[in-house]
């Protein structure tokens, strides 16, 4: 990742700020129905973004042992819990699993960066290790999203819920955030926060944003109430 | 820092008479006699119980054996909190030994964070002190040491080296001449009694008027409840007294580098 040019200030994203951001980002989720809510603590008043979904796994248990392919035995297809079990299962049998995907979204005080925390069990409760999770992301992100301005993914406490969660370390957020907002800010265009991180980071921990987060410029948006400079065309995420 | 040195050795070598006791339900080939250690109050369960651990697995069998975790009165200890908080926090009203219960089995995955190896610990306990950097210098002074001073910290922590330790720490206790203090002061506010595990915020360590800011200036912003018996209400009719372990305030004194200070419950 390149270094911030000279002239050009980091953003800093202070706790208010983010907060708004949030607001903006769950009045999107819930035009487009991404489920994205709100959660407050009821102690402090502060609060997190929060999004569960559950996903279903096809395991294919090979019918006998004269499997030629062996790479068979062990693929495991994922779909999302609307979309149809595909033809695969009809050849061998089929291990259903269901596994509950929590996702959540805390501002760090310290580092001033929202941080993505995320957990994973079976429906019978017991949790995905971080290899069991790691194995769910679509092969072709886990190749070339290592490459990117994040460390490593530990097993942390939760600040608010006190819980073992897995954590996206925040290191170099703020590098690839600022130089995406500084020239978003010099061309008048409205980008939000949270839709950049989260669309940038959220894949490596299999976390998807729809790409209607992204839409065209407001002449072609009667809904959007919200201030923008009139005579833009280009493509604004919202 | 240098007068305060008497009292940066007593944090330090601060230590809790412990008893290990394996739990009823475990499956021994023997009797498995308790364990008596003095624990560190500064370290963490998993960094100096390797003895106990060789102790209760001399009279178990291999299969019964998988990664050990400790309890308090059916409480589970995280192992993440520095030996002194965990004291504080659960037991300090009770009398000496602390008696913790050992466990190889049914590991609590909702509770606990797994410590699959030392380098877990050592991650850990970098990543405290560099969040405590951020909060104190932007990280400059952590960024700018290299790696064989992180590993200094760490060695000394791990082999209670005093000297080792502080040889590096005063770096990340100094501030500029300029300055009257750290940018803000690293600091958790602890509470059995909360879901929520802590208590952190931005604090600075000066006031607008330029007064230094004391312990009850912190709690009186942060966590009020602690200094006001009449808002605590009902808490003050239970038996079990509200307790906060407090982190340090001020600049002297301890491994305030870290979030927790031993400077002491109140």
């Amino acid at each position: 990742m390149s270094c911030s040019m000279a002239g050009e200030e980091d953003f800093v994203l202070e706790e208010k700020r983010f907060k708004q951001y949030c607001e903006e980002f769950i009045k999107r989720s819930q035009q487009i129905g991404d489920g994205w809510e709100w959660r407050t603590s009821k102690d402090l008043g502060d609060g997190y973004l929060s999004k569960t979904h559950y996903q279903v796994r096809n395991r294919k248990i090979p019918p006998d042992l004269k499997e030629k392919n062996h790479d068979n035995c062990e693929q495991m297809l994922c779909t999302h819990v609307e979309e149809s079990l595909d033809d695969s299962q009809a050849a061998g049998v089929c291990a259903t699993e269901v596994i509950h995907y929590e996702y959540h979204v805390l501002y760090s005080s310290s580092y001033r960066v929202p941080v993505l925390y995320f957990r994973a069990c079976f429906l019978d409760g017991r949790p995905l290790t971080l290899d069991e999770i790691w194995k769910s992301v679509h092969a072709c992100y886990q190749a070339c999203l290592l490459e990117g301005p994040w460390d490593t993914i530990t097993q942390q406490e939760h600040p608010i819920l006190g819980q073992p969660f897995f954590v996206l370390h925040p290191c170099r957020t703020n590098e690839f955030i600022s130089s995406v907002l500084s020239s978003s800010r010099k061309h008048d265009r409205h980008i939000n926060y949270i839709t950049l991180w989260l669309s940038t980071v959220g894949p490596v921990v299999g976390l998807n944003l729809p790409m209607s987060y992204a839409k065209l410029a407001p002449e072609q948006d009667t809904n959007d109430d919200s201030v923008e400079s009139r005579g833009e065309h280009g493509l604004r995420i919202a | 820092m240098t007068d305060d040195k008497d009292v940066l050795r007593d944090v330090w070598f601060g230590r809790i008479p412990t008893c290990f006791t394996l739990y009823q339900d475990e499956v021994t080939e023997r009797e498995a006699e308790p364990y008596y250690l003095l624990l560190p109050r500064i370290s963490y369960l998993t960094l100096v119980t390797d003895k106990v651990k060789k102790h209760f697995q001399k009279v178990m069998r291999q299969e019964e054996v998988s990664e050990i975790w400790f309890e308090y009165e059916g409480t589970p200890l995280k192992w993440h909190y520095p030996i002194g908080l965990l004291f504080d926090l659960h037991a300090s009203n009770t009398a000496l030994p602390w008696s913790i219960t050992v466990h190889f089995k049914n590991f609590p995955e909702k509770d606990l964070l797994h410590c699959h190896s030392k380098d877990v610990i050592e991650a850990h306990f970098m990543a405290c002190i560099k969040e405590a950097d951020a909060l104190k210098h932007k990280s400059q002074v952590i960024n700018e040491m290299q790696k064989k001073d992180h590993k200094q910290l760490w060695m000394g922590l791990q082999n209670d080296k005093f000297e080792q330790f502080w040889a590096i720490n005063r770096k990340l206790m100094e501030y500029p001449p300029e300055d009257s203090g750290f940018r803000y002061i690293p600091f958790r506010i602890y509470q059995a009694t909360t879901e929520r595990p802590f208590i952190q915020k931005l604090f600075r360590p000066i006031a607008s008027g330029g007064e230094l800011h004391t312990l009850g200036d912190l709690l009186k912003d942060v966590c009020p409840s602690a200094i006001t018996p009449e808002a605590s209400g009902a808490r003050l009719q239970t038996t079990e007294p509200q307790h906060i372990c407090a982190a340090e305030v001020s600049v002297k004194a301890t491994r305030s580098t870290n979030f927790l200070s031993d400077a002491g419950s109140l």
